[in-house]
């Protein structure tokens, strides 16, 4: 791969969680609702899993020097 | 009053707990007169083994105590915890592999050390560690506050309960602190996984049993306050700093700087690092019984027993202690007993090693390894007791206010371990004078946003809305360290 594409690879797979969990108008909702948890509550909890994906793609991403 | 089942299978898991505290020595052996084997396990922790070191560090008190004492008191605000710890890990990610790497190579052992190095800075190496030293004493303040409130659940409506909860916070430190002694970052890891082993189950009991008991999550919020379910509109300047400034402190502290450094390789951490923020879950759970512990009347009617300031701290405990099967409730409770023990060991070995390495040797330069590690040893005994003796003398409610304290402290050494780990251009004037301008100015914030009185906020109100104080502070300290390099490059340059 493109050293520089790598990089900006590399900057949105840590910068796109980061930018979702700053953003809070983004998940700051009531509905829809799951199991009785507001939106505001669920979504934050699931993000936690997507964020591990992003994270452990990173980490291949940058041992993957090729 | 709670029934001998529950002491029974709460004693027999701290007897496990001690086990497993002394045989940290033989495990993995190494020869723990050098100082890296005593306080970061040699170095050769794997990607599990450090993913439940830092999520020991994680899962303290905190997060089994202020935050559900916040949610259940003020609603979704507190809720912060959960981004906060994703986001820390996006920070991790990219600045701890390379301090992991560095420290590899030229062998520290702290933040301070690589500072020092960095910056052939003396002074700044030792305002760094003195930061790091004032700003875990309040975090350890707060796991005590955590055990006590165990320990008052479990004693509520026995005689002299109070006098025997301060006996067994006593009894749980000296053991603590013998086992540390002895067994260094080992103990403490073994430690860990056993007591993450137990809040896991916890965890997971309480987020099945709970919601069909009380017939939904929607019926406590129902029960809860009814501006609960979101955010209001004009906190979310609030979360957001919240969020930002909590993630970027969480890796300052030295205790999650042990962590990294124990790990075998980059490699291996950047792993953990990476599948950490699936124990957020966790933390997600437990925040979420502040508000679940509305549906459960016993657990209510237990906590107006109390005053109103500390019914939020026993939030946790309480809502196990009326919804779980009562020998169950002992497991539960021991975790989170221990979730406060552990960490403390961890913060207060680091602390000692900022102590020994940092300050006592710059002043005695010529400190044999021999009597380095015992200063080390010793001093991490006497830090554990300080705090405890801090706890007896101040009110709960008032540790919890002081962490709040120790964030903003802690992240003023900002610029200079994470800029100094990618850019050349800060120099060590300026960054003294941020880190000291940082310091002040947050602490002078945090005593307008309370008006002078008690430490309650930890936000201030501003133009653009209410903003953390660490963020803002860090900012202007930023300013001056970034500032002052530029204008100190520039004059160099025209003097040649």
């Amino acid at each position: 791969m493109h050293s520089k594409t790598r990089y900006i690879i590399l900057g949105l797979l840590v910068l796109i969680p980061s930018f979702v969990n700053l953003g809070v108008p983004i998940y700051n909702r009531e509905s829809p609702e799951l199991f009785g948890l507001p939106f505001f509550y669920w979504f934050q909890t699931l993000w936690l899993v997507a964020c591990t994906g992003f994270y452990l793609a990173y980490s291949r991403l940058v041992e993957n020097k090729s | 009053m709670i029934g001998a089942d529950v002491f029974i299978v709460f004693v027999l898991l701290f007897m496990v707990f001690i086990g497993l505290g002394f045989y940290g020595k033989y495990w993995r052996r190494g020869d723990l007169d050098h100082i890296h084997e005593w306080s970061l396990a040699g170095r050769k922790l794997g990607t599990t083994l450090v993913f439940f070191l830092i999520g020991a560090d994680l899962y303290t008190a905190y997060s089994f105590v202020a935050i559900p004492s916040g949610v259940f008191a003020k609603g979704s605000l507190y809720f912060f915890a959960i981004p906060y710890v994703m986001l820390t890990f996006a920070v991790a990610l990219v600045a701890m592999p390379r301090l992991w790497t560095l420290a590899r190579e030229k062998g520290y052992i702290t933040a301070s050390d690589f500072v020092k190095d960095r910056f052939n800075s003396k002074t700044l190496a030792i305002m760094i560690a003195i930061t790091g030293i004032v700003a875990e004493l309040p975090y350890i303040a707060l796991q005590i506050v955590g055990m006590q409130s165990v320990l008052t659940v479990m004693l509520a409506g026995y005689a002299n309960s109070q006098m025997v909860q301060e006996i067994s916070l006593l009894v749980a430190f000296v053991i603590l602190a013998a086992f540390t002694y002895t067994s260094g970052l080992r103990g403490a890891t073994l430690t860990a996984i056993f007591k993450d082993i137990l809040v896991w189950i916890t965890v997971i009991a309480v987020i099945v049993i709970v919601p069909i008991s009380i017939g939904g999550f929607g019926n406590a919020f129902k029960a809860a306050n009814s501006s609960y379910a979101t955010l209001p509109e004009n906190l979310v300047p609030a979360y957001a700093t919240l969020i930002l400034g909590s993630a970027l402190a969480l890796y300052l502290y030295p205790h999650a700087i042990s962590g990294v450094l124990s790990a075998q390789s980059a490699q291996k951490l950047r792993k953990s690092t990476s599948l950490l923020p699936l124990y957020g879950i966790g933390l997600a759970v437990l925040a979420l019984m502040g508000i679940m512990v509305y549906a459960v009347p016993g657990a209510m009617k237990f906590l107006s027993g109390f005053p109103e300031s500390s019914r939020g701290i026993l939030v946790v405990p309480s809502l196990i202690l009326y919804t779980l099967p009562s020998w169950f409730s002992g497991v539960a409770l021991l975790g989170i007993f221990v979730g406060g023990l552990v960490p403390a060991a961890i913060m207060a070995m680091a602390q000692a090693n900022l102590l020994t390495r940092n300050i006592i040797k710059e002043i005695k330069p010529n400190l044999s390894d021999k009597s380095e590690i015992k200063i080390t040893k010793v001093s991490s005994t006497v830090f554990k007791f300080i705090a405890l003796g801090f706890v007896f003398s101040v009110p709960a409610t008032y540790a919890i206010s002081l962490q709040l304290l120790g964030g903003i402290l802690i992240v003023q050494i900002l610029p200079a371990v994470f800029f100094g780990l990618y850019t050349k251009m800060l120099k060590k004037t300026p960054l003294i004078v941020g880190l000291l301008v940082g310091i002040f100015s947050g602490i002078l914030m945090i005593e307008m946003a309370n008006s002078f009185g008690q430490l309650t906020s930890s936000v201030l109100k501003t133009t653009f809305g209410p903003i953390y104080i660490a963020v803002i502070s860090l900012g202007i300290n930023l300013a001056i360290s970034f500032g002052g390099s530029i204008i100190q490059k520039n004059r160099c340059q025209k003097q040649e």
